[in-house]
């Protein structure tokens, strides 16, 4: 056996871990989704309400 | 359990990938106590301007000036966890307690520092732009990676990262660099030394330890007090400048004159007061007091400048 195969498993998260993990995705998740008000508000206000008068 | 769910590398020794912090945690590497500086610092610098803009920009700029205020204390937290994990005051940081790997944060530092100017330069100007990113570079690469562990001058010239973000704020609604906002850099650029050098006695074995060559450390605690004495000299009075100048009111000008007295007050202090827990005292007195009187003198700035408070003053520079 090689050493490369001798080494320990290593520890997997735990629940407790994996709990912590989701809210950090949870909040991840929450600030994405606040940029792309962002970024929305801030073309409209940039552009003006001409953004509304385009020709279809 | 999967092991696309592994904490650790199998194939590195047990080297963790990813840790488990929370966006708390990620909050904290943003130094959020510096970044409300920053804002309110900001906020002044655009409100002092000559000139006005659209409300949503004015915000949507403060939350990138913030946001890259943030970027550079995560970058200086990557840079500077080795230390950190050795001094008392900080090693309770996210990356010496281990929530946050370093890793981690040098991918969130870079992505908001790129992300800040972007976003900078698309909503308000490039030269509001050019200067985030160019205190972002000064407050990450000039003080953190070289200044602090080199010359016991570091916080001075370093100091000057915390003093841009007026310079930013008035770029904002200008889109050019005016002395209005030079003036308001000055005054958070003189401040800087007796604050950190106040904090610095106390803290000098903490420092020592860290091999960091704060003044107290190489120059002396003598030689740092009567350096801690010159600094509040000066700042005082160009602390009254915006008054002098037409954009500070007369409350400014009552608050100016009589926290700066104050300031020298505490530093005379800080001098005259060497030997045991008086002189501990009387540091962190200066250190605490340091921190209300540059909140006064912008919260009263802005006060005059976005909310009409203004008594005007007759302009005597300028």
């Amino acid at each position: 056996m090689s050493g490369k195969d001798q080494r320990p498993t290593p520890p997997a998260f735990s629940p407790e871990d994996m709990a912590r993990r989701r809210r950090r995705s949870v909040a991840l998740a929450l600030v994405l989704g606040a940029l792309v008000v962002f970024f929305f508000v801030v073309t409209l206000v940039k552009t003006g309400p001409a953004i509304l008068n385009r020709p279809l | 359990m999967s092991a696309a769910l592994d904490r650790f590398d199998p194939r590195s020794d047990g080297v963790a990938l990813t840790s488990t912090g929370e966006a708390g945690d990620f909050f904290e590497l943003l130094k959020p106590r510096v970044m409300f500086l920053v804002v309110v610092t900001a906020l002044t610098g655009m409100a002092t301007a000559p000139g006005s803009v659209h409300p949503v920009i004015g915000l949507a700029s403060l939350l990138a000036i913030a946001v890259g205020a943030g970027a550079s204390g995560c970058l200086n937290m990557w840079y500077d966890a080795d230390i950190d994990a050795v001094m008392t005051r900080t090693a309770k940081r996210p990356i010496p307690s281990g929530r946050i790997l370093p890793s981690e944060a040098l991918a969130f530092g870079l992505t908001l520092s790129i992300g800040s100017v972007l976003v900078l330069g698309l909503v308000a100007n490039l030269p509001a732009a050019a200067m985030l990113a160019f205190t972002i570079f000064f407050y990450a690469v000039v003080y953190s990676m070289w200044l602090k562990r080199w010359t016991p001058q570091n916080i001075v010239i370093g100091g000057a990262a915390g003093a841009f973000p007026p310079i930013i704020g008035e770029a904002v609604v200008t889109g050019e660099f005016g002395l209005r906002s030079l003036v308001l850099c000055a005054i958070i650029f003189l401040w800087t030394p007796p604050h950190f050098w106040a904090l610095a006695l106390v803290k000098s074995a903490d420092y020592a330890r860290a091999g960091i060559p704060m003044m107290p450390n190489v120059a002396g605690p003598a030689a740092t007090r009567r350096q801690i004495v010159l600094y509040s000299l000066i700042m005082a009075p160009v602390a009254v400048l915006p008054a002098l100048m037409g954009f500070g009111g007369l409350i400014y000008l009552v608050v100016s004159v009589v926290t700066g007295l104050a300031m020298i007050g505490l530093s005379l202090r800080v001098l005259r007061v060497t030997e045991g827990e008086a002189a501990t005292k009387a540091c962190y007195a200066l250190f605490g007091f340091s921190i209300l009187y540059l909140f006064l003198l912008f919260a009263v700035l802005l006060a005059e400048n976005a909310f009409g408070l203004m008594w005007a003053l007759p302009k005597v520079i300028g």
